[in-house]
């Protein structure tokens, strides 16, 4: 017998897409794992009307929290955080801070030179 | 409302990879610079994500779980720094292209005790253009080879700098880290003076 994965939050014992209706995120375009997470004001109103992860992601995304931050500290794989945080997305309750896109992606040279330039000044001062 | 929901503050994250032969101090390399203990997290992969297509006796598809160390750091200019580290494992190689997408670049730790296990890491980032740093984790502050000596078992291009580094030293991991995105730097512009 395989033993399927299982996820153990708040005492529940659920198989991981069972929260997610069975979707995968398969389909949708991946956000990605350093995406940074944010609750907006509508969502802090609604919050109540989710449950289980929806809710946790909302309580932790009230300081901006990556994609793969939010799979680590709800222990549920990030394909179900994916889809859930798509889910709250498109009802408005956060928003997505997409990282800005590698180098040759773009023709945004400097833009990314200057990116650079902050990172690196950002590294040396820590 | 007593509590004040963060909505977007104008953070904007970057990334850079940590990869490397399995047991060659990643995740300590994370460790010494995060502002959080490095965490795990689990991705589930199906078949129907990636295409491994294994199929267990009662005809159910099997579900593989990998795990994959990151670190945070907060930076000034509203920049969110998080470190990946690359999961060990040759099977898992597959996930390496999502933590490149999108990455400044990569740190290859190296032990010099056992230069072929950072060999694929090595040929995924050139073949994927992806800038990387050769780091080499100096354990017990010993140098036991040269940069050339190194360069020469590594066969790689006068191009890709190798550094000396302890991992478990937070400066040095800063430096590291500082070089990488220096590195790119470089490669932007001369790319963009040829073009």
């Amino acid at each position: 017998m395989t033993s399927m994965p299982e996820t153990h939050v708040g005492g529940r014992i659920v198989r991981p897409y069972t929260m997610t209706g069975g979707r995968t995120g398969v389909g949708h375009p991946m956000i990605a794992l350093e995406a940074l997470v944010a609750v907006t004001p509508a969502g802090m109103r609604m919050r109540h009307r989710f449950r289980w992860e929806a809710a946790e992601i909302i309580a932790r995304s009230r300081s901006e929290t990556a994609i793969i931050e939010l799979a680590a500290l709800l222990e549920v794989p990030i394909g179900v955080v994916r889809v859930l945080t798509a889910d709250l997305q498109e009802k408005g309750a956060v928003t997505i801070t997409e990282p800005a896109s590698e180098s040759g992606s773009e023709a945004d040279t400097p833009g990314y030179t200057e990116l650079l330039q902050k990172v690196l000044d950002g590294i040396n001062a820590l | 409302m007593a509590s004040t929901p963060s909505e977007s503050t104008g953070l904007t994250p970057v990334k850079i990879v940590v990869a490397g032969g399995f047991g060659v101090g990643k995740t300590t390399f994370v460790g010494a610079i995060s502002e959080i203990e490095p965490l795990r997290s689990e991705a589930i992969i199906t078949d129907a994500s990636y295409g491994i297509d294994e199929v267990t006796a009662d005809g159910t598809k099997t579900e593989t779980t990998v795990a994959m160390d990151f670190g945070r750091i907060s930076l000034k200019h509203q920049l969110v720094l998080y470190l990946f580290g690359t999961p060990g494992q040759d099977r898992f190689h597959f996930m390496w292209d999502e933590l490149a997408r999108g990455a400044i670049g990569a740190v290859v730790l190296v032990d010099t005790r056992r230069i072929e296990a950072c060999f694929a890491a090595i040929d995924f980032f050139e073949k994927r253009r992806t800038p990387f740093v050769v780091a080499v984790n100096t354990f017990h502050g010993q140098r036991l080879h040269g940069e050339d000596e190194v360069r020469n078992a590594l066969q790689i291009g006068p191009e890709a700098p190798i550094v000396f580094c302890d991992a478990r030293v937070r400066v040095d991991v800063q430096r590291v880290l500082g070089n990488v995105v220096e590195h790119t730097l470089d490669r932007v512009m001369s790319e963009a003076a040829a073009s």
